[in-house]
């Protein structure tokens, strides 16, 4: 729960000498740098973990399409990499968001209406990929191009549309570049689409990582 | 350096990490007192007096919720406890010619 302290940490616990005004203001920033590291729900190891598991479940899926003419679409191995990078994400995101959390009250937290059009959004995007299929799309469009990424066009759209409501603008910013990155990845055809999703993604969040970590060290 | 320009309830070392950790929280959000106390490193009982005084000064807020065991007290920074912040940092740059 505490983290790491900071190694010049000035503080005595519960000290009240005497303070002049230069250790007040590095008492003061120290403090505040801290407070909001341990407030952020995303933190830069967050971000990098993000980073390096976009890159490994879309890398895995482009690795089992890439030499696919004509296009059937990713193995089961690639498909089961995929869900159990996704489901170590989910974890991670949830305990860090706890950690961040706890004991926080208001307006910040997460609203069950909110996780509701999240859930629904990701839940509904692969169901319409169903229809899809029972319409007879191609290959490349149902289990390539569609699956790569509809669910971040989407999922994407929506969190900008609820970040924007809370005036929330670094999460509107990153939740629209999501949504764009997919779709200029969708023009890079069924194989291609895995591969520019996942490098664009991967090179997004360690930006934000390296954004974070550069803005909590000010 | 004199000092006297600063805010002598928030220019104590204790009182000025409580106002800055509870200016780091989100808009609007209020911070349980258990947390406060995990974060700043304080027992109940030393918080509890920093927390009087600045209540006292109109700078912080707290709300109990609940009864006996159950009862959750929660803290947050008012307008008032920004705005002292402001001015208190602000003094203080002014007192380190502008670092």
């Amino acid at each position: 729960m505490n983290g790491t302290r900071d190694t010049n940490d000035i503080t005595a616990t519960g000290d009240d000498g005497e303070l002049g005004p230069q250790e007040a203001a590095a008492l003061l920033a120290q403090t505040k740098r801290q407070a909001r590291r341990k407030f952020n729900p995303n933190p830069p190891l967050l971000s990098l973990l993000r980073a390096v598991v976009v890159l490994g479940a879309y890398g895995a899926v482009w690795l089992s399409v890439r030499d696919q003419h004509p296009y059937k679409g990713p193995s089961g191995g690639a498909i089961a990499i995929l869900y159990l990078l996704v489901a170590i994400v989910i974890v991670a995101s949830v305990v860090f968001l706890r950690r961040a959390t706890t004991g926080v009250q208001g307006p910040s937290r997460a609203r069950p209406a909110e996780i509701t059009v999240l859930a629904a959004a990701w839940i509904l995007v692969y169901v319409f990929m169903g229809a899809l299929e029972h319409a007879g799309a191609s290959h490349a469009i149902a289990y390539g191009i569609y699956p790569a990424t509809a669910p971040l066009i989407i999922v994407g759209v929506a969190g900008a549309g609820l970040a924007q409501a809370r005036a929330d603008w670094p999460m509107f910013a990153g939740t629209l570049t999501v949504a764009v990155i997919a779709t200029i990845a969708a023009y890079f055809g069924p194989a291609g689409a895995w591969l520019v999703a996942g490098i664009a993604l991967a090179a997004a969040l360690l930006v934000h990582a390296t954004a974070t970590a550069w803005r909590q060290r000010a | 350096m004199p000092t006297e320009e600063l805010d002598p309830l928030i220019h104590v070392p204790t009182r000025l990490r409580i106002v800055a950790t509870l200016a780091a929280l989100p808009d609007g959000d209020t911070l349980s007192f258990t947390r406060l106390q995990d974060m700043i490193g304080l027992t109940p009982g030393n918080l509890i007096i920093h927390l009087r005084k600045l209540e006292e000064a109109g700078y912080v807020t707290s709300e109990k919720t609940g009864n006996g065991a159950a009862s959750k007290t929660t803290v947050a920074l008012t307008t008032q406890g920004h705005k002292a912040l402001d001015a208190y940092t602000e003094a203080l740059r002014g007192l380190l010619g502008g670092l």
